[in-house]
């Protein structure tokens, strides 16, 4: 079984993986490079463009990571979504319950 | 004061004809519903909330921010704006949740992950709050641009606060969060490009690169260049414990709704973003882009720091980078500056009297007033509902000086006790209505006592933000726990509802279970 997994089926998705968890950690160190690796490019130093290099390569990494999650959760739940709208219209015109 | 050629008023009079113009096409939208004149229908790619994102926290108050942290403590400075990375773990949870939840604000978003009387007074509150904080921060971002307003025309401070917020409305009032949000995509793009050429105009005019760590060394301020230059563990005004504090705070804050100040803001993002995976990417891509930012402008401002080293006050080198802009620009380029200063000012003015518009119409009049309101008549709430914020937040940036320290402390309020509570809510099934109302209220008791009332009798020392954060913390937990487990958990088939429709991350076994039994997952 792959380390990251790239297919997924709608009930799968909506669970939490270890996927998720990837990303929680990657993104916030994306983050770091980005920024740090900016101002150190800024000021041509040759380790701020290899920290961005790192930050831009994170990113990607992130993206190939999650993107197919986050795209079969995004398929599956815009066909609830027109119900779940109405029931949350009901709730505020108090005729539904919450 | 600033000399202005017929070029530089050109380039003014187009960019806020252009800025008004864009807002204002989108009426017809705006105006097709309350889910249109708040949400832009729902339907958003990912750029447009990004560009969103990016532009409403680009205020004029920002760079006056960003350069009096990096000018006081060089690039570690830039770690004080590392609070927005927030957006880091947000983008894939919280985002996540709250965008399947469909709530239109956070405030709805109470009733729907708890049920009852505490839910109401929840619900009530967080709409009262967000209200009041809305025309706050209109205030307070209008004062800075009068401030602007006075140094490069010298005009009177209320002309510059009253004058541009007026404008924005015209296009706000008119088509609502479409106009914000198409207004804030090219608004964002102007800021972005404005930054990028001032920021290395003023690199330049220090010396170049080059020259600016050279004259640094020089002048035995090396560690300038170094963003993690700390002051030791717990000494001096840059410590590692102050640094690990802001880290948890922004990052593990991210599993929570509502750690932040900005997550109202980005709440109306996330649900205007037209599916789950938009919303995340928006939050994500709006924030690298915000810090990023933030990166430039620490750099053009150790280009000023070597320029004018010795200044002391800080309310006069915290407007240093508009100082790089007006002072070495070519004549010509200085309206074109002041056009994107608009454009930056003008972008967060929309957001937030739209948001406040948000609460009181969705949560107070819709809600409670006027269930069976007309989508017509909702679009009009909504227009005088963000006139109610205009008049307010005039009447808060004239008063803004005095009250300013009160207000620092309000915004305090909103992270420390019920930081840990904006996270339980979201990862434990258990954690109820009257936990959460507890801890907002033990919050405002407790943080009066430890920042304001122990230390002015002498009972306690006054302490570091950082610590005042921990201390609330722990305090406020001896309150909230104590009541989960002494009053009862949420109606099971309403955390069956919420978790369906939501899927939370987290402990919520018995829910799941529940679910499970009941067919529905």
């Amino acid at each position: 079984m792959a380390l990251i997994r790239r297919e997924w089926k709608a009930k799968e998705a909506d669970e939490w993986t270890r996927e998720d968890w990837f990303a929680i950690i990657l993104s916030p160190l994306a983050y770091v490079a980005l920024m740090v690796g900016t101002a150190l490019s800024m000021l041509l130093l040759p380790v701020g463009f290899v920290i961005l290099g790192a930050g831009i390569g994170l990113t990607l990494l992130l993206v190939w990571v999650i993107n197919p999650k986050l795209s079969t959760i995004s398929t599956e739940y815009e066909k609830k979504q027109k119900d779940y709208i109405q029931q949350l219209e009901k709730i505020t015109e108090w005729e539904a319950t919450e | 004061m600033v000399a202005f050629t017929f070029l530089d008023w050109f380039w003014l009079a187009a960019f806020i004809v252009l800025m008004v113009g864009s807002g204002v096409l989108f009426y017809r939208l705006g105006k097709r519903s309350e889910a249109d004149f708040f949400l832009a229908g729902r339907g958003l790619p990912w750029w447009l909330p990004a560009s969103s994102v990016y532009a409403t926290h680009t205020a004029t108050d920002t760079p006056m921010w960003v350069t009096g942290v990096v000018y006081k403590h060089g690039l570690a400075g830039l770690w004080y704006t590392f609070f927005s990375a927030w957006c880091a773990i947000s983008a894939f949870v919280s985002t996540r949740i709250f965008r399947r939840s469909l709530a239109y604000t956070q405030a709805e978003w109470q009733t729907l992950r708890f049920s009852g009387l505490p839910s109401h007074l929840l619900r009530g509150w967080m709409a009262g709050w967000q209200v009041f904080m809305n025309m706050f921060i209109l205030g307070w971002v209008g004062i800075a641009m009068g401030k602007i307003c006075h140094y490069v025309f010298d005009w009177p401070t209320w002309v510059g606060l009253v004058f541009f917020s007026a404008v924005c409305a015209i296009y706000v009032l008119a088509a609502g969060y479409w106009g914000v949000v198409m207004a804030d995509f090219q608004q964002g793009i102007i800021a972005f490009i404005v930054i990028l050429i001032v920021s290395v105009w003023g690199v330049v005019a220090a010396g170049g690169p080059a020259a600016i760590i050279q004259r640094l060394t020089e002048m035995g301020q090396a560690d300038r260049l170094n963003p993690f230059a700390f002051t030791g563990w717990f000494s001096g005004d840059f410590p590692i414990a102050w640094f690990l504090t802001m880290f948890v705070i922004a990052v593990i804050g991210g599993f929570g709704m509502g750690t932040s100040i900005d997550w109202y803001a980005e709440a109306q993002r996330i649900q205007s973003a037209r599916t789950v995976k938009d919303a995340s990417w928006c939050i994500w891509s709006g924030t690298a882009l915000v810090l990023m930012r933030n990166a430039v402008w620490g750099v053009a401002i150790l280009g000023f720091f070597v320029l004018y080293p010795n200044i002391a006050d800080v309310k006069d080198y915290e407007l240093g980078w508009f100082r790089l802009g007006f002072e070495n620009l070519p004549a010509g380029m200085i309206g074109f500056f002041f056009a994107a200063i608009v454009a930056i000012h003008i972008s967060t003015i929309s957001t937030h009297l739209n948001l406040g518009a948000v609460y009181m119409t969705r949560d107070l009049y819709h809600h409670y007033i006027h269930p069976k309101a007309s989508q017509d008549r909702l679009v009009w709430v909504g227009r005088i509902a963000t006139f109610m914020l205009l008049l307010g937040s005039f009447v808060f940036g004239s008063i803004m000086e005095n009250i300013t320290e009160w207000l620092i402390f309000a915004l305090w309020l909103m992270a420390a006790g019920v930081w840990l509570p904006n996270i339980l809510q979201v990862v434990w099934w258990r954690f109820n209505g009257w936990a959460y109302l507890a801890a907002w209220i033990s919050n405002l008791v407790f943080s009066w006592l430890v920042v304001w009332v122990l230390p002015a009798f002498g009972v306690i020392p006054s302490l570091q933000d950082y610590e005042q954060f921990w201390i609330l913390m722990v305090l406020g937990a001896f309150i909230y726990i104590p009541v989960t487990f002494l009053t009862k958990p949420e109606n099971m088939e309403h955390l069956v509802k919420y978790y369906v429709m939501s899927r939370p991350i987290g402990w919520w076994g018995p829910v799941k279970r529940e679910a499970i039994q009941m067919g529905l997952l």
